[in-house]
């Protein structure tokens, strides 16, 4: 579990007040993606092999993490660069502000990486006094915002072109049209001006490959090339579950990323950094640093059913296709990671007392597993958690409040012991015969009044039972009386 | 060093320094390829789709190519790679002649910058994604491709390899590589695709024909 | 002769009596013959979808023990339930214990009711006749975890006069999931909105489906939505003979 306490994550809460906004632009994008992977899909017959492969290789880096992360450090360091191990986040602050005042930054520029928003570096580095600018469009976006990303490919999404318009004329103090085109052609202005003046690049890493120490990186805008090229200092800070065994095992990866993020073959820009510049002229930093954060990773490993989360590859395709995740949208989820792969991740890296909502914010209808790349058994794992949190399990006691715990024991009795069920069933549509109107019912009591706040209830006939019976005592006597000796 | 990251792995996992790495699982197989016309045409293709602008050329119509790119494109100041090729062709002369400034690759980055028209060769080719790889060195430096707002990539049949496993076999030992597909592009905003948000904007290949 | 067990799951046994009547009467006139344990209550999915697998064994132990008097198939109207059965029941009980051994046994003659009849039973066209236009909402479990992509719609298509029409969405799920409907009501009711719109787009009089819990959800919606356009049980339309003179 990672180091820095997280506040409890509200998901009920947040779904009750989702501003209708963000649904149906979440469903824009996600809708564009879905039909994008599935073209692409449909054009590789080897598709699902490759998908088998991917989560055979992926699972395998897991077993063997160690190996293969030491094997990483090797590589990197004789390829000239410096690896730096963090075991918390604290740890990795640290590590890049010291690095970064070493070479007195005032500057850094960084390309999209969750692991940095994991750490909250940004804020550390504000606090430091040095400027970190996000380079990515769309977290530019959210940053002169002020808010977190409600899509991991497009995490602005949820933002109007008019709305970006007025944040940019505010922040920038120019006057920006409500125009995509020109927006994006503001932005590369006054970014570029920043790529050319940072002293300090910061990139996260989409692969490590342990063969021979290889930062992959993948982008569409080229800002992760701007931030990895252009300052003489770039720091890179991953995380240990990004490693895989070697360039083989990328060619599965390569194809499975972008075609099921984005629905491209591939995306722009990939780039394949081993280490510093090696001569003055070719550009890229002179000095690279590598650091590997663990910040809980190494003890999730220990749960051989919930650490298959490390499989991810971070393309969202999950969420893209998570109904649940159209109608709320990223923020509901109260982390960087949102979606069903961040219902299985922010449980065990932040906990199950900040996080026990997120595993049962899912109806189990499959979607995600069905599309996932690598194939995570969400659900599984879902259901997995589920029991972290009801019951408790060797990683963590049971959070689920008392209430639930003791109805839930309640109706594990009388489900057992069929004969309560069975005068329950008797009785049951007696009692709701009261709030039956015409041939519904459209308000129930509590617990129920939450399924009749949406839709009303079918009334309770329950007679099947003693139709069988009625039915075989008439007509058959002697069979298919069934087993009892009702 | 003692690294705790490194132990508190082996401890999860229950391995220690000596407990043997498994079995890779196999990876598939390559693609295999066509014959180069027909690779030549699925590579420029596929650079159509993702908004590149691709044309098979010959040497000889280089220059007038060449010419009209400037012109439709008010090119005023240019970079390019330093390569055997680009001399045989000419390229620094012909883009003086037509009063264009040229920039050295090695140039300080702000002067890079100002470039409108960047021209690199490549070292390797993928068809089936319209890929463009570039290594890195002193004569191939990694801005020419990234700063100016038009990349020009002359490149030539040979360059073409199946898959990326042919490619990752003669290049992993490279220190830097990129891979170009197509312009630089965002949808960001409103999901409206936009060309050279940071990188180039427009993307010209010519693919230089043997003869 | 065929014989078979009737397990009507809670949710149907609560609020579909007349669509295990359907059943059970389509059942017979097929030649099965059926047995009705009537110690069957729940299969207990939903304590062990909700994380309470250690309360869940007893319950599956009290089915497991109803339905073992006999080794006839079981056949239940909802995939979701038989889902539940076929493939959660084994993993309660440790390999080797005698309680694991019975969960397979039970696991593998479960059958969800279309895929007894198409599948075991091979029988397509029941002789239904519904003049409607009719669309389907491939329920989650059904599709995904039963893995039954053509069944319901080949029953269907030999429906005499019925126009079956296409679902934009159909694979989406409607929101119900359980006890999701009262974790998550308000997402619950999005979803189950959204499904209600599709189907109302899809110029159908009719929504059919094979699961009791989709049915309450989205006929309910329906409802709400002041549509009157039907939700019904699949084995409620394979009775049908509506036309038939």
């Amino acid at each position: 579990m990672s180091d820095d306490t997280h506040t409890y994550i509200g998901f009920e809460e947040y779904s009750e007040h989702v501003p209708p906004s963000i649904p149906s632009a979440v469903q824009q994008a996600t809708s564009r993606f879905v039909d994008g992977r599935a073209a692409r899909v449909a054009e590789l017959p080897q598709w699902e092999q490759l998908r088998q492969i991917g989560s055979d290789i992926r699972l395998h880096t897991i077993e063997n993490m160690d190996v293969y992360l030491t094997r990483l450090e090797t590589a990197v360091q004789a390829a000239g660069g410096i690896v730096h191990w963090a075991s918390t986040a604290e740890d990795a602050r640290q590590i890049v502000l010291k690095i970064a005042k070493e070479h007195n930054v005032r500057l850094a520029v960084k390309s999209k990486s969750m692991a940095t928003e994991e750490i909250g570096l940004n804020h550390a580095l504000e606090a430091a006094g040095i400027e970190a600018l996000e380079t990515d469009l769309g977290e530019y976006i959210i940053q002169l915002a002020g808010t977190g990303p409600s899509h991991i490919i497009v995490p602005a999404v949820h933002l109007k072109k008019e709305e970006i318009a007025a944040l940019f004329s505010e922040k920038l103090n120019i006057d920006a049209p409500a125009d995509p085109i020109e927006l994006a052609r503001i932005a590369r202005e006054t970014l570029r001006e920043k790529f050319l003046a940072a002293e300090m690049g910061i990139s996260g890493a989409n692969f490590l490959v342990a063969e021979t120490g290889t930062l992959v990186i993948v982008t569409n805008e080229g800002n992760g090339r701007m931030c990895t090229t252009m300052p003489d200092l770039h720091i890179a800070v991953v995380g240990i579950d990004k490693v895989i065994p070697d360039w083989e095992s990328l060619t599965v990866f390569l194809k499975l990323l972008a075609r099921s993020a984005t629905g491209q073959k591939l995306s722009t820009y990939t780039q394949f950094i081993t280490g510093p510049r090696r001569a003055e002229g070719e550009f890229g930093p002179k000095e690279f640093h590598l650091v590997l954060l663990d910040n809980g990773r190494s003890k999730v490993l220990k749960d051989p059913v919930g650490r298959e989360v490390f499989k991810c590859i971070r393309c969202g395709a999950c969420a893209n296709v998570c109904p649940v995740y159209k109608n709320v949208g990223g923020f509901a989820y109260g982390w960087f990671i949102s979606g069903p792969i961040g219902a299985i991740f922010a449980p065990q890296m932040l906990g199950t007392p900040a996080a026990r909502e997120l595993p049962y914010a899912s109806t189990l209808c499959g979607a995600c597993a069905d599309v996932c790349p690598v194939k995570i058994p969400i659900p599984t794992i879902l259901r997995h958690l589920r029991r972290r949190v009801a019951q408790g399990d060797d990683f963590a006691a049971s959070t689920m409040p008392a209430p639930i715990r003791i109805t839930a024991s309640l109706a594990s009795l009388a489900l057992a012991q069929n004969w309560i069920y069975r005068f329950g069933t008797r009785i049951l549509p007696f009692f709701m015969r009261i709030f039956k109107r015409d041939s519904w019912i459209p308000s129930a009591p509590y617990p129920l009044s939450r399924w009749t706040k949406a839709r009303p209830l079918p009334p309770f006939t329950a007679s099947f039972r003693k139709w069988w019976n009625v039915r075989s005592a008439k007509a058959k006597p002697r069979a298919g009386t069934g087993t009892t000796s009702e | 060093m003692n690294n705790t990251v490194i132990e508190n792995i082996r401890s999860s996992l229950g391995r220690t320094e000596q407990t043997p790495l498994s079995l890779r699982p196999a990876i598939y197989e390559s693609r295999q390829p066509e014959s180069v016309d027909s690779e030549t045409e699925h590579f420029l293709e596929e650079v159509r789709k993702v908004s590149g602008v691709a044309q098979k050329l010959s040497p000889e119509g280089v220059a007038a190519t060449l010419k009209s790119l400037v012109a439709e494109n008010n090119i005023l100041k240019a970079t390019l790679w330093h390569s055997p090729l680009f001399e045989r062709l000419g390229i620094e002369s012909i883009l003086r002649s037509l009063g264009v400034d040229i920039v050295s690759p090695t140039a300080d980055k702000h002067d890079m910058a100002l470039c409108d028209l960047g021209i690199t060769g490549a070292d390797y080719l993928l068809p089936e994604t319209g890929t463009l790889v570039l290594r890195s060195s002193a004569e191939q430096p990694r801005a020419v491709s990234l700063l100016p707002r038009i990349h020009l990539a002359i490149v030539r049949p040979e360059m073409l390899r199946p898959d990326l496993h042919q490619v990752f076999a003669e290049a992993k030992d490279s220190h830097y590589l990129v891979f170009i597909t197509g312009p630089s592009r965002t949808a960001d905003i409103e999901l409206t695709v936009t060309l050279g948000v940071h990188g180039p904007k427009n993307l010209y290949i010519w693919m230089l024909e043997n003869r | 002769m065929p014989k078979a067990q009737l397990f009507i799951t809670c949710l149907s046994d609560q609020f579909y009596t007349s669509t295990l009547q359907n059943m059970t009467r389509l059942l017979e006139r097929l030649g099965v013959e059926l047995v009705f344990p009537h110690e069957q209550t729940c299969c207990g999915q939903p304590l062990f979808n909700n994380g309470f697998e250690n309360k869940t064994r007893a319950v599956a132990l009290n089915f497991m023990r109803a339905f073992s008097k006999s080794d006839a198939p079981i056949i239940g109207p909802s995939g979701s339930c038989v889902s539940m059965v076929k493939h959660h029941y084994p993993e309660l009980f440790p390999a080797g214990t005698p309680e694991h051994a019975l969960a397979s046994d039970i696991a593998a003659r479960s059958f969800e009711f279309t895929e007894y009849l198409v599948n075991v039973l091979k029988v397509t066209d029941v002789g239904a006749a519904y003049p409607h236009k009719v669309t389907y909402h491939a329920s989650c479990h059904y599709l995904r975890e039963m893995g039954l992509k053509t069944e319901a719609k080949t029953l269907l298509n030999a429906v005499k006069g019925l126009e079956l029409v296409p679902l934009n969405e159909e694979e989406t799920c409607c929101g119900f999931g359980g006890a999701f409907t009262v974790t998550y009501p308000e997402v619950s009711r999005s979803m189950m909105e959204n499904k209600v719109k599709n189907i109302i787009a899809s110029g159908a009089d009719t929504v059919v489906m094979c699961e009791p819990g989709c049915l309450m959800n989205v006929a309910g919606g329906l409802h709400k939505a002041g549509s009157d356009i039907r939700g019904m049980h699949i084995i409620d339309l394979l009775v049908s003979k509506e036309g038939v003179v």
